[in-house]
């Protein structure tokens, strides 16, 4: 109680507590502006959700006393070099613990940073398997890896769908986190018994992917699954009906569809297309600071007036890690934190977090949802399943 | 032999819509050698604003005039106000003022419309018409190619046969001559802003209504628009149709036949190749660069 009243209260004492003995400094870097700013405010939105929290509930028991979260956010634009540097600035404020920028490429190159500066990082959005191949030991992602993306929707489509597609084409963005998870889900489909008939490749953000769809038209594909971000598609969704393009199981692609703004573009054509999601608000598992994923939703709708998208989630897990981390170690010696989150085994309403020494999250599974009436629907796994899976899924 | 001729009309139309995008960048770079780093967010501007009104059930193809005429304002009065204080100053202080115009209008769209993606929905846009052969023709992209010859030819009319016009092309000849002849500069530069800001405003039309857009997109607009500009050479108002098209076809031939990521490299080649074969692009005349500046 003393803690509290002598941090004060109220936002715009922030400035006041910086430093001060009693808060848990975290530096973020973050696409406030720039080409990810959308996905940069989800992420803000998740880490000011996941202070907000801790702190109305009295702060991080650490030891016998309690710090108050402090985050503090710095704008990398978008750009990875900046990210970098702004971590390397937070090491010269000595702040040890870092929340991971949004997207594979910032946090690539703030995790290089953190190794070297011996800081902590919690990874809430940079999936690609790249990250976690270089033997760093210090940057621990709370998402499941890339690999997973498209594997889950074929895995996914393997398990429910009837009549069983054979036929499988990737249509893919051409950065590193898309074509890993292109070669995951590529692997996964072999697995499966089923036929790749065509990858075909596009430049990352592109807003035509005609010639990638005309091309794949002709190899008479039952599925067609897009690695791709919001953009791509939404373009492949558009032009694939603009070209007449018509699978005759439907289409699955990563990352959009589970955002809002992927069924307020398409409307109507949106309707069956499946997508993998870090977290669904089915997803099972409860911890200490949030509850349930239902705990959660309602939480953040009574600060943000909607509900989260798995982005806001994932972030809010990867603050909760290191709240866990600092919480188990019993102090704020970073080293001693990175020791303890590498440890770490914990149910949580994001689902299980344990990290492998690579600081990959292999226990979480991922969700397979898929819009039906204009909204996405739970659909995979069996045992958090809100809906069953509509196939032939061509609206 | 179908897939040709698919990747053709596909990249035709998508021709088009360089061309729109690009037109009134072309126009303002070949009269008043401004390079006008602020295009793309102008762009943007016009598609917010049809999809405001799109919202409120107004078809983007009346929504695009309205975005236009809005856009023709602001376009003049930032020219009179602000462009005007340093169109005689080196080109980099206005390209440092339209990249601060830019960034400003970027983030004025984030704080007023977010950063989600945005698309203008009609019952008509994502239609094709069939051809022999299974080829699809999209309805949207046909009529913004359409819009994008119409405003081509307009320009031409404009700038041949009307008093205006043949003051804009008489200013951007020779400033100092065309004030000599009684034209008033200042008046004929703003009004040359305007109308290239109108063309972008148009052309933001008619990217939200074929394609999605947030903010971030306005520097790939204003890229689009350079390489398209300098293509198709300025001071000739069919410039940025033919540099649209060319563009448009490259990239839908490159990427038909070539593995997709590289379809950027071969635009850029092609972009390469042409300046070195005619250093003025295709079809232009660069009036400002043996201009004597009074």
């Amino acid at each position: 109680m003393l803690a509290l009243l002598a941090s004060g209260c109220g936002s715009k004492g922030e400035r006041a507590q910086t430093g001060s003995p009693d808060s848990l400094v975290l530096g973020a870097s973050m696409s406030l502006t720039g080409s990810l700013a959308r996905e940069g405010l989800l992420t803000k939105e998740g880490y000011d959700l996941c202070q907000a929290t801790v702190n109305a509930k009295g702060g991080v028991p650490i030891g016998d006393r309690k710090y108050r979260l402090d985050i503090r956010y710095q704008d990398d634009t978008s750009k990875p070099d900046t990210a970098g540097t702004l971590v390397d600035q937070f090491n010269d404020q000595g702040v040890k613990l870092i929340l991971g920028p949004y997207g594979s490429a910032t946090t690539e190159a703030a995790a290089a940073v953190v190794e070297r500066n011996h800081q902590v990082m919690a990874d809430s959005a940079g999936a690609d398997d790249k990250i976690f191949e270089k033997g760093y030991t210090r940057t621990f992602a709370v998402l499941s890896p890339a690999t997973r993306y498209a594997a889950s929707i074929v895995k996914a489509i393997a398990e429910l769908a009837q009549p069983r597609p054979k036929r499988i084409a990737f249509l893919s963005a051409d950065d590193g986190f898309s074509k890993t998870v292109t070669a995951g889900g590529t692997a996964e489909a072999k697995a499966q018994g089923m036929e790749v008939v065509a990858t075909e490749y596009f430049p990352n953000g592109a807003s035509d992917v005609s010639a990638s769809l005309t091309k794949v038209k002709s190899k008479q594909p039952d599925v067609i699954i897009g690695s791709v971000h919001l953009v791509e598609g939404v373009a492949i969704i558009k032009q694939a009906k603009e070209l007449g393009i018509t699978p005759a199981g439907g289409f699955g692609e990563t990352v959009a569809p589970p955002t809002p703004d992927f069924v307020q573009t398409l409307g109507p054509i949106a309707e069956n297309v499946l997508g993998s999601t870090q977290w669904t608000p089915q997803t099972s598992g409860e911890d200490d600071w949030f509850g349930t994923a239902a705990d959660y939703v309602t939480a953040f709708k009574t600060k943000f007036g909607r509900v989260p998208e798995y982005h806001n989630a994932e972030a809010t897990a990867a603050c909760l890690t290191l709240v866990l981390g600092a919480q188990q170690a019993g102090t704020t010696d970073p080293d001693k934190i990175r020791d303890a989150v590498a440890g770490l085994n914990a149910a949580s309403f994001f689902g299980p977090i344990t990290f492998d020494p690579t600081g990959k999250n292999v226990a979480k599974p991922m969700a397979v949802i898929q819009i039906q009436h204009g909204k996405p629907v739970t659909v995979w796994p069996k045992s958090d399943a809100e809906a069953p899976l509509i196939w032939p899924g061509l609206s | 032999m179908s897939q040709f001729f698919q990747a053709t009309i596909y990249g035709l139309l998508q021709g088009g819509l360089l061309a729109l995008i690009a037109a009134g960048f072309s126009l303002v770079w070949g009269v008043m050698n401004v390079v006008n780093l602020a295009h793309g967010a102008f762009v943007l501007v016009g598609a917010y604003l049809a999809w405001e009104l799109s919202r409120v059930g107004v078809d983007p193809f009346l929504g695009m005039l309205v975005a236009a005429l809005a856009l023709f304002a602001a376009g003049y009065a930032i020219q009179r106000l602000l462009v005007n204080l340093v169109v005689n100053a080196p080109v980099f202080i206005t390209l440092l003022l339209t990249f601060g115009l830019e960034l400003l209008l970027v983030n004025g769209l984030i704080l007023l419309f977010s950063a989600d993606y945005r698309s203008i929905r009609t019952s008509y846009a994502s239609r094709s018409l069939v051809l022999a052969g299974d080829v699809r023709v999209p309805v949207g992209r046909l009529l913004a190619f359409a819009v994008a010859i119409g405003i081509t030819l307009a320009l031409v009319a404009l700038v041949r046969r009307t008093r205006t016009g043949l003051a804009i092309m008489a200013t951007g000849m020779d400033r100092g001559a065309a004030r000599l002849m009684g034209i008033r500069a200042r008046h004929v530069y703003a009004l040359t802003f305007g109308i290239g800001a109108a063309i972008a405003g148009a052309a933001g039309a008619m990217v939200g209504t074929v394609d999605t857009f947030s903010p971030a997109d306005a520097g790939r607009f204003t890229l689009f628009s350079f390489v398209v500009a300098v293509l198709g050479g300025l001071g000739n108002m069919y410039g940025a149709l033919l540099g649209g098209l060319v563009l448009g076809l490259v990239e839908a031939w490159g990427s038909q036949y070539l593995p997709g990521t590289l379809v950027n490299a071969v635009a850029f080649a092609v972009l390469v190749a042409v300046l070195i074969v005619r250093p003025s692009g295709l079809i232009g005349r660069a009036h400002y660069a043996a201009r004597v500046e009074v």
